[in-house]
């Protein structure tokens, strides 16, 4: 089998950088990790420097996703050499155990972790996860919103519990976590619209009525967002169509409704200009829009 | 009138949750609209495609009422009609049928009474597909019930076998586009041509 660097003709600075890039975004594509990492250190190790540290916890993570053992164990035995009392290699040894399903000994691992240091927030979070992996989402929660009321700007832990909140169908509380997000991230577009969604599904004449205000921020904040702007043209309609609301109301919503519609049309124009398949896209959304202009009026 | 699944379905929803191994996923079966006075009604329906829609959260109402509404107006367009709802749950351990199961099932139902619901067993996937992993619910009495899995619910198991396997060890589930890659870049198309030529070429 070619190796990655024929593959793509690429060198291993290249590699290194895309390697980073996945660690920067937080990207979760394991396969393609095991890939170019496990290539990368056999090949190259030598010229990464102190980056290799790093490279072999990442590289490590996306093994034990992809049931590498192998390489998870080759990866962890370099980390352990080179840092013998680290409490970051715990932390992988332990989600070996997980990997393996040995939550037990895996939940040990973390509780001496946080007998000898207590604020360690990684180990707190992985016991969150086994209680998920283990199917206990009300523990979870639980232990989630404990570590909250010490770690308030935890982003990534107030996200966890927002998607625990969601998958439960508790959409108030979920909606409270993302409020706490888009307070310390105001520019962030993705929670405005996932806050929309939430109120959306909550349902409720206000709660659609927030969801619509939320969409349109959203699309204020990132213009291509086409969550937020079929999320504004399904709240307005809904509002519109809505025995409850009065005739102004009703008039502003078709006005946005027709708006989105509008800028729905384009970019899907846009997007399906040279290809043929996506005409049929094309063509679906516009029958879609307007069968849903008549339910509005 | 039970649904059974061609290879083209079962594949889509085999890759689906291959691309996603660590996320839930869920997506829409389509069968054909068969003109009634040819329709035998013991026979069942014939699942020819599905529409991967979503992977990650799957809770939320919105993106998904815009999902059935597009799917519902291309159906209409290629004479096929929703006839069944997939899912493979975020714990491999689980294949129940869950809440936003049964709503979307319940939802497909106003249209056709005889949705099921088909729940990916993901803890059995494996690359050489040596038994099928569907388990596939029907609704009877106002409960999901599970239907005897010695029940033979595919056109062609050994063909579905054989394509299935194949696209995985190609890793084609990495070209797979469900609706949340769409909504992401609407030039990602979700009725997946590409996938179906590779299926139609291994047939």
């Amino acid at each position: 089998m070619a190796s990655v660097s024929e593959l793509y003709d690429v060198g291993w600075e290249e590699m290194r950088d895309k390697l980073r890039k996945w660690r920067e975004d937080n990207c979760r594509n394991s396969e393609q990790i095991v890939d170019v990492g496990e290539e990368l250190i056999s090949d190259h190790g030598s010229k990464l420097g102190d980056d290799v540290w790093i490279i072999y916890e990442q590289v490590m993570i996306a093994a034990l996703d992809c049931s590498r053992d192998d390489l998870a164990m080759t990866c962890l035995q370099e980390l352990r050499k080179q840092f013998p009392d680290s409490h970051r290699v715990k932390r992988l040894s332990g989600m070996r155990l997980e990997a393996l399903e040995r939550y037990d000994e895996a939940t040990k691992y973390y509780e001496a972790i946080l007998q000898d240091d207590p604020t360690n927030t990684a180990a707190r979070k992985r016991k969150i996860s086994i209680l998920k992996a283990q199917g206990k989402p009300a523990e979870a929660i639980r232990e989630l919103n404990e570590y909250l009321e010490q770690f308030v700007g935890d982003q990534e832990a107030w996200h966890e519990l927002s998607e625990l909140y969601i998958n439960e169908h508790d959409y108030g509380k979920a909606a409270f976590c993302l409020e706490e997000l888009m307070m310390s991230n105001p520019h962030n577009h993705l929670y405005c619209e996932q806050y929309a969604e939430v109120k959306y599904t909550q349902g409720g004449l206000d709660n659609l009525e927030l969801s619509r205000k939320y969409f349109a921020q959203a699309l204020r904040l990132n213009n291509r967002n086409m969550r937020a702007l079929f999320g504004l043209y399904m709240s307005a309609s809904h509002i519109a169509a809505s025995p409850k609301v009065g005739a102004k109301v009703k008039k502003d919503n078709i006005k946005y409704a027709a708006w989105a519609a509008n800028q729905i049309n384009r970019a899907y124009k846009l997007a399906g200009r040279g290809t043929k398949e996506n005409k049929c896209s094309v063509k679906a959304v516009e029958e879609m829009l307007e069968s849903m202009q008549i339910t509005m009026s | 009138m039970p649904i059974i699944l061609t290879t083209q379905a079962y594949c889509k929803m085999l890759l689906h949750a291959a691309k996603y191994p660590h996320c839930a996923v869920n997506g829409l079966l389509v069968a054909e609209k068969t003109k009634d006075n040819k329709k035998d009604p013991s026979a069942p329906i014939l699942c020819v495609d599905c529409v991967p829609l979503f992977h990650g959260t799957l809770a939320l109402a919105p993106m998904l009422e815009v999902a059935l509404t597009l799917i519902d107006t291309w159906c209409k367009e290629n004479r096929y009609f929703i006839a069944g709802y997939y899912q493979a749950n975020e714990r491999t351990k689980d294949f129940r049928p869950n809440q936003v199961a049964e709503k979307v099932a319940a939802r497909i139902a106003e249209n056709f009474g005889e949705t099921a619901i088909v729940m990916v067993d993901s803890n059995r996937l494996t690359m050489s597909c040596f038994e099928p992993i569907v388990v596939i619910f029907d609704h009877h009495e106002n409960k999901w019930k599970s239907r005897d899995v010695n029940q033979d619910c595919f056109e062609d198991w050994c063909e579905a076998q054989k394509i299935t396997s194949s696209l995985l060890e190609g890793r084609s589930y990495e070209q797979l586009i469900d609706f949340d890659n769409h909504l992401d870049d609407l030039r990602n198309d979700w009725t997946n041509p590409v996938i179906n030529k590779s299926v139609l070429d291994l047939c």
